[in-house]
């Protein structure tokens, strides 16, 4: 168990150094020879920029959430993947999603907001939004990987799958944001 | 240790051709340009497409943008 999880922590970290650089290969890499065990460290890391266990729970439930929609989805759009493939390759697009809570946290405390309409409150909105949509794209970039790897499916069943999965999805972060665990939308 | 290359060669191979080529009809080619420009660093592509949708965005609703980035610093 305890080399299992220290040859899991060397791919993890090749990995997602990977993701940054080449993220086609690295997620063909992940699954098909990706461990669940990656996923501790991915679990870790979320953990220490999220604190709080309501927020970590509400993430876990998200997680876990999109992955059984994805799955489900995706098998009856004629998906042929493994469920660990998919939970493996999604839970690497937490990675973007932490970053961003890093940033916005780190940002937080060095620039609180609100945000004024100054040239200098304009310049750091845009650059913040530049960033973020940055990462964003990161984050379609890997979840299409994802989905395209995982589940094995051409460009229009996984528009089709995205197209029933966003808004349950929406609905769900809409829920959590309702409950004031998280008051923007978590993916 | 010719067959152990072999074999590390055809597991390679069989991981590369498992997924069939995507086609996209008449959009194929187009498909393969973008694609190919997201498999090796991406990010110089991000950054361009953000930075085009944020000043698409600023074009659009102005200064309201500093109060969309103070809904997003609060959000968490």
């Amino acid at each position: 168990m305890l080399d299992q999880l220290i040859l899991s922590g060397i791919a993890f970290c090749r990995n997602s150094i990977g993701l940054v650089v080449r993220p086609y290969e690295t997620y063909r890499r992940i699954i098909y020879k990706g461990s669940v065990w990656e996923l501790v460290y991915i679990a870790v890391l979320a953990y220490f920029f999220l604190v709080s266990p309501v927020k970590v729970g509400a993430a876990i439930a998200t997680y876990a959430f999109v992955v059984l929609a994805a799955w489900f989805v995706g098998q009856r759009v004629g998906g042929r993947g493994k469920f660990k493939s998919v939970a493996l390759g999604w839970g690497y697009t937490i990675i973007p999603t932490v970053c961003w809570f890093f940033m916005t946290s780190l940002l937080y405390v060095l620039l609180p907001p609100p945000r004024t309409t100054s040239l200098a409150g304009i310049a750091f909105s845009v650059l913040f939004l530049i960033v973020s949509a940055t990462l964003f794209f990161w984050k379609l970039t890997l979840g299409y990987l994802t989905l395209r790897f995982g589940l094995k499916l051409d460009f229009a069943r996984i528009l089709v799958v995205v197209a029933v999965v966003a808004p349950i999805v929406g609905v769900w972060s809409w829920g959590i944001y309702r409950l004031g665990i998280f008051k923007v939308p978590f993916l | 240790m010719r067959d152990v290359t072999y074999k590390k060669f055809i597991a390679r191979w069989e991981e590369v051709v498992d997924l069939p080529p995507q086609t996209l009809g008449p959009f194929t080619p187009l498909y393969k340009a973008l694609i190919r420009r997201l498999k090796v660093m991406p990010w110089p592509y991000f950054v361009l497409l953000a930075t085009m949708v944020v000043l698409a965005l600023y074009f659009l609703i102005g200064s309201t943008i500093a109060l969309l980035v103070t809904l997003l610093q609060r959000g968490f």
